[in-house]
């Protein structure tokens, strides 16, 4: 069980390209998980998150679970490779204004919505055997993945 | 002139493929890959008694399945797929094509490489970009160098070659559903900043080598390049349509001798090919293909099963050849009965795509209209005369007990059909007229059901229930009793609630002998409760909850399928409460009980049992010493769905 605390939060920095303005704050990001605690409860310690904006990925919102909370912040993106996510939201800037305005109640709504229309894309960055096996089942299914698509 | 061919003019009229004769307008597509071969890329026995029935269905132009042709299996996309990087696998590529040229087809031979689906062995795969997937079965993406890219053209144009070797009239190569050549055209998948990468025209680049690659290999013979009219990819980012039809521009320019025109990736967010689309709706693609290239030819048949609608996309132009696959895997036959105006005979696809859900879980396909799919190499399926002609009594005129008959009678038993009802088709009648994707698809394996029996003699006895006393007074007149009365829904499982009376049974509601409200609790959110629920929530405008004992709802539908009920259950505003049980009935609504046991109440007029299907194994106990054969088929045994009701009542129609 991940109680849903906060960590260190890095400071809240502007780019030049406006990233970090797109994204949610992981202060947001963190009440978001707080109000989805059963979503997380089960995820493996060190299991991440990411979310970012497609017309600017230069920097990802990460949720990290660790042994005892799971905490958010902001860090440079520089591939999906690299960015070592278990799962990658690449939100448009539409997508994202309905992220940012919907960070707590109905944020897995918004993202399921987001995913179905296109306007996110959920990239696995792993098997979903092994997802599963991370404790990722249930956030699977309130992302609407089980339902995805008429080949899945 | 057989007398379907003269009302199919334009499907039975010969064309030209290069230097080829082509005996009419059909091409057998490669549409999947059948997962019968071995592992490492051999292929099999039980592939080539496939292909065996493929060459005789009569298509003027037969393509082979996809084969990788790469070593290393950066193609390999599928668990037992055919390889052909190396003249080892010729040997049974050459059986196939001579086959096929034997009955009077043009063999070609699709080269597959999967790009971002393929690595399946390698726990990697290749790919222009670094653009992982959105599917289950992930791996990391390897970026193509420059010198591999060569590699790659290299590869396709020897596997060409080798495909030539071996008797093949043509090759194809593919970027339908999102494989290595879509995943360069796409702006989706290709963000490389080089010369393959960026403008429509360098992302083209690599399908242009890739075609000037093979004809150079094979100069004599005709090539097909299979390229999407809509990737259905473009909200994630992907090509437009104009920007598909570009592509082709670009095929036609470097001299494509064939453009098949096809629609959809893996993972695209919505649905090509099942039975939400209704035929006929992609033809537009196909018709600005013919109108922009007339002088190239155009293959096309996505959701296009009716040789009759084909017929009329030839006469206007829509296409050049009808490009059909799974519908000749429902029905092997389909081209010969339409040539002899048997179409009312016709097993339809139904568009279940129960082959894709077992293709994409590494298991070989099957189709649910056609059991012998897959088992053509084995005996044991095969419908022979019966040495000992019995006289047959089928319970039960859905799917299991039609089928069971139909097979039976094939064999030269003489069969009889019992139900209670007063039309064949079983539980199967009540799901096709609630359905809201195709009810024609469903009615179709009803009246399918309804020719072919009335063709083979077989006695259909309807509005006649068959119990104990009944039995008794048929005693000795039958051989063989095939229990195949389907599933019911077991009251007993509610009897513990109190108020559990006053449900109504799904059944009876989905068949329209009982009626509910406006206001609706359906209790279980399976196949049944959901497609009854979406069926009154649109057609009659009620109010629907859905409550579900289970985490998810629709957990018996075909995975295929589940998304499309999810999908339904928001656009309609069904509310589902999972995790809930049901406490109380009353005439108001019901009560019901969450995980957290919260009780809630739910206001309704009428509550529906819609779960708890439950065998018919009473009637087995009752008839055991009635009879000499007793044997049961379909949900009669275990409740399951269409798929194994036909599947059980064949196998046990060609052991009778």
């Amino acid at each position: 069980m991940t109680p849903i605390t906060a960590y260190a939060v890095p400071d809240r920095r502007s780019t030049a390209d406006g990233t970090v303005d797109r994204l949610p704050s992981p202060e947001a990001w963190i009440a978001a998980a707080a109000h989805h605690g059963e979503l997380f409860a089960q995820l493996d310690p060190g299991v991440r998150i990411a979310l970012l904006a497609r017309a600017a990925p230069t920097q990802m919102l990460v949720w990290e679970a660790g042994k005892s909370s799971v905490g958010a912040r902001l860090e440079p993106f520089a591939g999906y490779g690299a960015s070592a996510a278990d799962i990658v939201l690449a939100a448009d800037d539409e997508a994202l204004q309905e992220v940012r305005s919907a960070v707590t109640r109905r944020l897995f709504e918004v993202l399921r919505d987001g995913i179905r229309s296109g306007h996110i894309v959920c990239y696995m960055l792993k098997r979903r055997c092994v997802l599963e096996e991370r404790g990722l089942d249930e956030m699977l299914d309130a992302l609407g993945f089980a339902f995805m698509g008429a080949c899945r | 002139m057989q007398s379907g061919v003269a009302k199919l003019p334009h499907l039975f009229q010969p064309g030209r493929f290069g230097r080829f004769e082509i005996k009419n307008r059909i091409k057998y597509g490669a549409c999947c890959v059948s997962n019968y071969n071995a592992r490492n890329g051999f292929i099999t026995e039980r592939e080539i008694a496939r292909m065996r029935v493929i060459a005789r269905t009569g298509c003027g132009i037969i393509t082979n399945q996809g084969a990788y042709p790469d070593p290393l299996g950066e193609g390999k996309a599928y668990f037992r797929q055919i390889a052909i990087f190396d003249d080892k696998f010729l040997p049974q590529f050459e059986r196939i094509a001579a086959d096929i040229k034997a009955q009077g087809a043009m063999p070609i031979q699709q080269i597959l490489h999967a790009g971002r689906y393929g690595g399946i062995d390698l726990g990697y795969c290749v790919q222009p970009s670094d653009v992982p997937q959105t599917l289950p079965h992930f791996r990391p993406p390897k970026v193509m160098t420059r010198d591999e890219i060569r590699d790659c053209v290299r590869q396709h144009a020897d596997a060409a070659r080798r495909a030539i070797r071996a008797g093949f009239d043509g090759t194809e190569v593919t970027s339908f559903m999102g494989y290595l050549l879509a995943n360069f055209n796409s702006r989706f998948t290709n963000q490389r900043t080089d010369e393959y990468g960026g403008s429509i025209g360098n992302r083209g680049r690599f399908m242009r080598e890739l075609i000037d690659g093979i004809k150079q290999a094979t100069p004599d013979n005709p090539l097909v390049v299979r390229l999407n009219g809509a990737e259905l990819m473009d909200r994630w980012g992907g090509n437009t349509e104009d920007e598909c039809f570009e592509l082709m521009q670009q095929a036609v320019d470097v001299g494509i001798d064939m453009i098949s025109v096809t629609v959809g990736w893996q993972e695209a967010p919505e649905s090509s090919i099942g039975r939400d689309i209704p035929p006929g709706y992609w033809n537009y693609l196909s018709a600005r293909a013919k109108k922009m290239f007339p002088q190239t030819l155009v293959t096309f048949g996505n959701r296009l099963p009716d040789p009759r609608m084909a017929d009329d996309c030839l006469r206007d132009g829509v296409f050049d050849y009808w490009e059909v696959c799974r519908p000749l895997l429902a029905d092997p036959d389909l081209i010969h009965k339409a040539a002899e105006d048997r179409l009312d005979e016709v097993r339809r696809c139904i568009g279940s795509l129960n082959c894709l859900s077992r293709l994409f879980r590494d298991l070989p396909y099957t189709c649910t209209m056609n059991p012998a799919l897959g088992h053509e190499v084995e005996p044991e399926y095969q419908v022979t005369p019966a040495a000992v002609k019995k006289k047959v009594m089928v319970i039960g005129a859905g799917p299991a007990g039609m089928e069971c008959a139909i097979t039976a009678a094939k064999r030269g038993h003489d069969v009889t059909v019992f139900d209670k009802a007063d039309r064949i088709g079983g539980n199967l009648y009540a799901y096709a007229i609630n359905d809201l994707a195709r009810p024609d698809d469903l009615l179709s394996v009803i009246s399918h059901y309804e020719a072919v029996s009335r063709k083979l003699g077989i006695a259909v006895r309807l509005n006649t229930e068959v119990h104990a006393k009944f039995m008794r007074s048929v005693l000795h007149q039958y051989d063989v009793c095939v229990i195949a009365a389907g599933a019911t829904l077991d009251r007993a499982r509610y009897a513990h609630v109190k108020g559990a009376e006053r449900m109504l049974d799904g059944l009876d509601v989905a068949h329209g002998r009982s009626k509910a409200g406006r206001r609706v609790v359906i209790v279980g959110g399976g196949k049944l409760g959901l497609t009854l629920g979406e069926s009154l929530r649109k057609h009659q405008e009620a109010e629907v909850t859905v409550v579900e004992s289970g985490k998810r709802i629709a957990g018996d539908v075909k995975p295929s399928f589940k998304w499309r009920h999810a999908s339904w259950v928001e656009e309609l505003g069904i509310t589902c409460l999972t995790s809930s049980a049901l406490v109380e009935v009353s005439a108001d609504g019901v009560k019901v009980r969450n995980a957290k046991g919260e009780e809630t109440f739910v206001p309704a007029d009428t509550v529906v049992q819609a779960d708890g299907a439950a065998p018919a194994h009473a009637l087995f106990h009752e008839f055991e010493w009635m009879i000499d054969e007793l044997h049961g088929a379909g949900d009669a045994l275990i409740p399951r769905g269409l798929e194994q009701a036909i599947q059980e009542g064949f196998r046990l129609g060609v052991r009778l």
